[in-house]
């Protein structure tokens, strides 16, 4: 069974981000940049399938400008077989100027070139936080697809997984015959860290080089960004004496009860 | 790129914060000094080579470490210090994480890097716990990186790879009860058996870091110094297994001023008959093992100085913005600044010395000495001066340990002491600059 995992690199997790001068969108410059954490957990899963030898290969793939191959090499020091890097321009913002839609489609191109089983993606990324990437791959394929996975059980390898997904109101358990696409969740697992080792054998791995303009995808955004404002400062709260100030205030302060 | 870095990251936390003093602590000192977020997790490697990480692996290397040692590391750091405890827990981890090993080629369970890298390990470590990095330097440094360099293939095969593991802990035995400095001045002595097949070994060692981890038993290997002829230097190197019989735990040394959650024994040697397969490098051949590992350990211990230096750095800038007095933060007074301003610039400094000597530092061969001995004397009183600025910055609560700047106050002190005292740097310093030097660089 070939894996194909998505990685995405995006401003650090820990970063408290700022808002350009211009309102263009947050900050990039000099900022520290990390492998997204879904696709982390999704890099994880993948890894965790190939050490029970449910996987047979699994390919890292990052969409992104030069600086995506730092993403690529983490992944590949995590334990991915090889990369592929899909070049993006360098001007083009990946958290905003390019969609899930040209991100889906770039990464069919892949999964259709590399004879892929199983696609391992984030269930999001925490710059864009759009959610949909996964769900329009799978459409796309016309694959079926498992998003927020909690848990991944490989019922035959190539041929069929459970998967539990989280909901709103639960866990839900899916049968999902392959191939096809899964969304990690945070609770799938718990990433490892790149050991010594697995960084210096990381280096003679390979990565291929494609270029995102030349694969036959429209990447033009089908939205624009008008402005990015940081969200309003939190005003101070208070504290009520009793229940009956509280639905007081509810009901005549905050307008939410009637 | 490195000093934007350096100014957007936080301060690690002081954790197991007690109800009593948190109660007392006003919110800016909670904020300043928290961890970067709750429940942080692990976070993957970016970015480039710079200065001080010469190639793209000990970028990565860097923040592997960094991410492991604000998730598993500092966490622990208050507890074990408190009850002067080894974490024999995170030692294993670290194991897992292929350090023990850092310098050690990958066929015998190592990771096969350089000098450069285990300085990058030493300061990231030493940021949070310098005393479990000091535990760390001896195991690696001093037995494992040592036997590397100077071990056979037997003894590498047999010694080193469940020391990369972890499932040993190791050490090394120089100094004495009455010979610290004057190391030649040793008098634990090895006396070959009439066959000349094994040696006996008889004599006492001193503030053995690893000499116990439990304080009943001692450490499972060392690398032992022994006196073995008449001439002062005629010194050579063995390898003593916990169990061999005349090999005790004299005592555990307790009540360190700092590295309280690292482990320091007396060990005694009574007769302790080993093989000549024990025998490291040549007989009367180990002060080249001696000088060999030497440079390492003063780079390192260095590397230890510039780590204890940049987390008092970060406690003190976020602080400072963030305490207020007299209506403004205490940031904007000129003694404060003088404070934070003169630790970096020493900081940096300190760093670029440390990382520009670790570059060229060949771990088989001799002939940085000065410089070895010359980045320790640097950034070890750095470091014990920036700390003494971080306390005096964070006032009263920088005198109480639950915010960590008192811990690496009082570990930054032994830097100026093991592994060769600021005197000894001097004598050898001026020896060397005064036999090989006429201009200089
Ligand atoms: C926590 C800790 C861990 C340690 N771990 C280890 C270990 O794992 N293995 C190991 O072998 N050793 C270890 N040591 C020992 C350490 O290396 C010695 O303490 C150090 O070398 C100094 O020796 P000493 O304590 O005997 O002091 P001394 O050498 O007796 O020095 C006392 C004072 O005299 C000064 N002095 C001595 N000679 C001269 C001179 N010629 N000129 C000017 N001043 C001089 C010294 O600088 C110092 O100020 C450790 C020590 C500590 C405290």
């Amino acid at each position: 069974m070939r894996v194909m995992v998505g990685v995405k690199r995006v401003v650090d997790y820990a970063v408290k981000v700022r808002i350009q001068p211009d309102k263009a969108g947050v900050e990039l410059k000099n900022v520290k940049m990390s492998m997204n954490p879904f696709c982390e957990n999704a890099m994880e899963e993948a890894v965790k399938l190939k050490e029970t030898k449910a996987a047979s290969e699994v390919i890292a793939v990052s969409i992104g400008p030069k600086a995506a191959k730092d993403t690529l090499r983490t992944a590949l020091a995590m334990g991915a077989d090889r990369g592929v890097h899909v070049m993006t321009d360098d001007a083009v913002r990946t958290d905003q100027g390019l969609e899930p839609l040209a991100v889906a489609g770039l990464l069919k191109k892949v999964v259709e070139e590399q004879k892929v089983d199983l696609v391992l993606l984030g269930k999001q990324s925490i710059d864009g936080d759009c959610s949909q990437t996964g769900p329009m791959l799978a459409g796309m394929l016309g694959w079926p697809q498992a998003t927020f996975a909690a848990k991944v059980t490989v019922v035959e390898a190539g041929k069929q997984l459970e998967v539990e997904r989280e909901t709103d109101t639960g866990t839900q358990v899916l049968s999902v015959p392959l191939p096809a696409v899964v969304t990690a969740d945070l609770r799938l697992n718990e990433p490892r860290y790149a050991t010594l080792p697995n960084i210096m054998k990381a280096k003679k791995k390979t990565v291929d080089v494609l270029t995102a303009a030349d694969m036959g995808v429209d990447l033009k955004p089908r939205t624009t960004v008008i402005e990015v404002v940081p969200p309003p400062v939190r005003q101070g709260g208070v504290i009520v004496e009793s229940v009956d100030e509280l639905i007081d205030k509810l009901k005549t302060e905050a307008g939410v009860l009637q | 790129m490195m000093l934007s870095r350096l100014s957007t990251k936080l301060p690690l936390a002081p954790y197991c914060r007690r109800q009593c003093l948190s109660l007392l602590v006003p919110d800016v000192v909670d904020q300043g000094l928290r961890l970067r977020s709750a429940g942080a997790r692990r976070r993957s490697t970016t970015g480039a080579s710079d200065f001080f990480n010469p190639t793209e692996e000990h970028q990565q290397l860097r923040e592997m470490v960094r991410s492991f040692v604000e998730n598993e590391v500092d966490p622990q750091a208050l507890q074990y210090n408190r009850e002067e405890k080894f974490n024999a827990e995170a030692f294993k981890r670290l194991g897992e994480l292929g350090l023990l090993g850092v310098t050690v080629a990958p066929q015998y369970g190592g990771s096969g890097m350089d000098a450069s890298a285990a300085c990058i390990v030493h300061e990231e470590l030493s940021a949070a716990d310098p005393a479990l990095c000091l535990s760390y330097l001896a195991h690696s440094m001093l037995f494992v990186n040592n036997l590397e360099q100077n071990g056979s293939d037997e003894q590498r095969s047999r010694f080193l790879p469940s020391a990369c593991e972890g499932s040993t802990i190791a050490g090394m035995c120089m100094s004495e009860p009455g010979a610290g400095t004057d190391v030649l001045g040793m008098t634990t002595k090895a006396v070959p058996s009439p066959d000349g097949l094994s040696f006996k070994i008889d004599g006492a060692k001193m503030w053995i870091t690893n000499g116990t981890t439990d304080g009943l038993t001692t450490g499972d290997v060392f690398l032992v110094y022994a006196r073995t002829g008449p001439g002062r230097q005629d010194i050579s190197m063995f390898i003593v297994e916990k169990g061999m019989p005349g090999f005790e735990l004299g005592q555990k040394i307790e009540g360190k001023c700092g590295m309280r959650a690292s482990m320091t024994a007396e060990l005694v040697f009574d007769g302790v008959e080993v093989g000549r397969e024990s025998l490291v490098g040549d007989e009367n051949g180990a002060m080249l093992c001696m000088m060999r590992n030497l440079e390492i350990e003063r780079v390192t211990l260095a590397a230890m100085g510039v780590g204890i230096a940049r987390r008092c750095i970060e406690a003190m800038n976020t602080y400072g913005k963030e305490r207020k007095a007299f209506g403004s933060p205490i940031n904007s007074f000129g003694q404060i600044q003088k404070h934070i301003a003169d630790s970096y610039a020493e900081y940096m400094a300190g760093k670029h010395y440390l990382y520009a000597v670790a570059a060229n530092l060949d771990l088989s061969s001799t002939g940085n000495g000065l410089d070895a001995d010359g980045t320790k004397l640097y950034c070890t009183t750095m470091a014990k001066n920036v700390a003494d600025r971080a306390m005096q910055v964070l006032g009263g609560y920088g005198y109480c340990d639950e915010y960590q700047i008192e811990r690496l106050w009082r570990d930054a002190k032994l830097l100026e002491i093991g592994g060769g005292t600021l005197e000894a740097h001097h004598k050898n310093m001026v020896r060397d600059l005064a036999k090989n030097m006429v201009t200089l660089p």
